[in-house]
């Protein structure tokens, strides 16, 4: 780990769009293949990463509390938070699903947001770690993001099937929408942020 | 190492001045967003309160809902049993709206389902589950509430007025019995209860706005229930309620049209509640007197609230029959209390410092008397009548009650029985072997009569036989004389001859006088 030296440090940047590498030069010049300009890091990374996350924090309480959806059957309407779905599968002895539902939506959003947190905090306060195990969880987090979106097509899928009028009706509530802004906001905080910076930190 | 490492984080995003980027107003929108919703759904939630119930029957825990109106202002959260494990207690979150409602007169009940003779209520609780219903009151604001166990009456601010019915016997009349006003559902009955007293049933009724104004000082209030047939002397009557009335009992009223808007009673007036509508109908007087008749012989028939009738007219009832013994004489009589209701009588040329008592004295003087009489003979029924008899004398008792004695006389049937005893007494006393006697005789002679008529009988036979004789010679005559018969034909040639010869003595007597002068010159042969 020690022995690898980074591109940066032996004056090479690579190009983000083409992947050519490129000689470290003033800072806005432009990529020699493709023209776009070049980053040595993603600019502004751990900014950018910080509003997300804290913007996905922020939408991740009302996906909580609120009722995801509405069911209404007979006229008479039962809305469900995602938690309280939860426990209706567990009362239905349906465990398994139960579980799913769990992870892809309360547990995945969760770590995704603490993970990209810990990254954060990693690389902003210097903390030295195991970068390679590190760059894994951010690896891990940036490929397990889009399977969150599991509840909201579950919801779409059922408000399409389940429009009987006044017998039966499924309604989203306004958590689906926050719960859908998490998840994509949580992509684009992974997005953001830039793993390098873990190796950059790491005093050798 | 250093220097590249200090140029790094200058170049790379870790750089903390630089600009700010618009990334950072998707958190504040989020922020924003969230924080409202936050604070939305937090300031509309409304208190938390807990129902004591009966009964869970129908309840689920975040299912069952609170309603006003059938508006959603609460949602059932927990269902406890209570300490004293008879009633439940269900802890309810409720709405922000809500708070003005939740006052200590607030009444909460179940809603399900009920079918009954009024009617079917709360049907869409078959499918949609039971739900608490919320009718608001006022007093102070609490967060504890004793649930009804059932739906009240009145479960809107309907606008009326309630009043208070007494009646001895309830009957099948029992909250939610309907109030009818000329056929009108005009109201219910909202609680009964025992008075005080333990004598009498109150009931609370609510009469809806604006029938409320027609219950006024004379307002009668009867029970309409079932079908009341009477027959009178211009035949049967049939008096029924309204339908629902007449299979589960009801409430009518009626007030004269003599009371005025100025009449209107109070709410929480008392009434009393009649039996029967003809007994709203009878006026009732409250200054009554009372008076005791001792009558002889039986009083088999007459009843407790027999009317006591003047000129066929009810002036009053009879409102005790009792037996007396007098230890001393070991006589036995009857002591009738009667309630004469002078006011019925209306006064004319009304004399000033007159009471009634005094006026009803000078009609005992005047001849005014008491006599048992049969109202009906078919049940045998009797009745007090008044009547002038002006030649009878006031036989008065030593009397023991509280009450001046009316004077008596024997009644009709009485006075029937004695003259027909003393004819019959008049025919024990008759001679009647004497009579007997003498009509022997007077047969005897009769005999004697009937042998001389016999006698002159006979002799009228031969009379009557000559007379057939002399009939007989004058048929013969007179069949002689019949068409066909030789003698018949002669006389009609001798007629037919006559008129012949009459004819010519007509035409020599027109000849004579047209020419009178043939005569002397003899017919002219022209």
């Amino acid at each position: 780990m020690k022995s690898l030296p980074s591109a940066l440090r032996q004056g090479l940047i690579r190009c983000d769009e083409c992947g050519a590498l490129a000689q470290r030069g003033a800072a806005s010049r432009p990529c020699p293949v493709c023209g776009s300009s070049l980053h040595a890091r993603i600019p502004n990374s751990l900014q950018r990463t910080l509003a997300f996350l804290l913007c996905g924090y922020a939408l991740y309480v009302p996906a909580n509390i609120y009722p995801i959806m509405t069911v209404t059957q007979f006229g008479v309407g039962e809305t469900h938070t995602i938690l309280g779905g939860i426990l209706t599968l567990i009362e239905g002895d349906m465990l398994p699903i139960a579980i799913l539902v769990f992870i892809a939506s309360i547990l995945v959003p969760l770590l995704k947001l603490i993970g990209l947190s810990l990254l954060w905090l990693c690389v902003f306060y210097r903390w030295q770690v195991n970068a390679r195990r590190w760059t894994l969880m951010y690896r891990i987090i940036a490929f397990v993001g889009r399977w969150s979106m599991l509840d909201i097509f579950m919801i779409s899928i059922l408000i399409s099937l389940v429009d009987l009028g006044g017998v039966a009706q499924v309604l989203a509530g306004p958590a689906a929408t926050a719960f859908a802004s998490v998840v994509v906001i949580t992509l684009f905080a992974a997005k953001n942020f830039d793993p390098r910076l873990i190796w950059d930190n790491q005093k050798i | 190492m250093n220097d590249e490492f200090s140029y790094e984080t200058q170049d790379t995003s870790l750089n903390k001045k630089a600009e700010l980027p618009l990334v950072w107003l998707l958190p504040i929108c989020a922020f924003i967003v969230s924080g409202w919703l936050i604070y939305k759904s937090a300031s509309e939630k409304g208190p938390v309160i807990t129902i004591d119930f009966p009964t869970a029957e129908g309840l689920e825990i975040d299912k069952t809902k609170i309603r006003y109106l059938d508006v959603e202002i609460g949602k059932v959260t927990d269902i406890n049993i209570n300490q004293d494990a008879k009633t439940i207690q269900v802890t309810a979150q409720m709405h922000h709206t809500a708070e003005n409602y939740l006052n200590q007169n607030t009444s909460f009940w179940v809603v399900r389902p009920q079918v009954g003779l009024a009617g079917i209520s709360g049907l869409n609780t078959l499918i949609s589950g039971a739900y608490i219903e919320v009718k608001p009151g006022d007093g102070p604001h609490q967060h504890h509430f004793t649930g009804l166990p059932a739906a009240p009456v009145l479960k809107t601010e309907a606008k009326g007025r309630q009043f208070v019915l007494e009646t001895a016997n309830l009957g099948s009349l029992g909250p939610r019995t309907q109030i009818n006003f000329h056929g009108i559902p005009v109201g219910e009955v909202l609680t009964q209860e025992l008075s005080v007293h333990a004598d009498s049933i109150r009931l609370v009724i609510f009469i809806k706005a604006p029938y409320d104004q027609f219950v006024r000082k004379n307002t009668r209030f009867w029970k309409d229930s079932g079908i009341d047939l009477s027959a009178g002397a211009d035949g049967f009557k049939v008096r029924t309620g309204p339908l629902v009335s007449m299979l589960s009992g009801g409430i009518a009223f009626r007030t004269p049209p003599d009371d005025t808007v100025k009449d209107v009673k109070p709410e929480y007036a008392m009434f009393h509640l009649y039996d029967t509508y003809e007994q709203s109908t009878q006026i009732e007087y409250r200054n009554t007197l009372k008076y005791v008749m001792y009558f002889n012989g039986s009083v088999r028939g007459l009843t407790e609230g027999a009317p006591v009738q003047l000129r066929g007219i009810p002036i009053g009832a009879v409102t005790g029959i009792s037996l007396e013994l007098d230890a001393k004489t070991a006589d036995i009589r009857i002591p009738v209390t009667v309630d004469l209701e002078p006011d019925r009588i209306k006064e004319i040329n009304k004399q000033p410092n007159v009471s009634n008592k005094d006026m009803m004295s000078r009609l005992i003087s005047k001849g005014l008397r008491a006599q048992l009489q049969t109202g009906s003979l078919l049940t045998g029924q009797l009745l007090v009548d008044l009547d002038f008899h002006p030649n009878s004398k006031v036989a008065l008792h030593s009397n023991n009650s509280p009450y001046q004695e009316f004077p008596t006389i024997p009644s009709s049937l009485d006075q029937f029985t004695h003259a027909a005893q003393t004819i019959m007494d008049k025919i024990a006393k008759l001679p009647l072997n004497e009579l007997t006697t003498e009509m022997n005789s007077t047969l005897k002679s009769l005999q004697v009569t009937s042998k001389a008529a016999n006698g002159m009988l006979t002799d009228a036979k031969q009379t009557m036989g000559s007379a057939d004789k002399s009939l007989q010679s004058a048929d013969q005559l007179l069949r002689s004389l019949e068409p066909g018969s030789t003698t018949r034909h002669e006389i009609d040639k001798l007629l037919l001859e006559l008129n012949q010869s009459a004819n010519s003595v007509k035409q020599l007597t027109d000849y004579l006088e047209q020419h009178p002068e043939a005569l002397l010159r003899g017919k002219d042969d022209e």
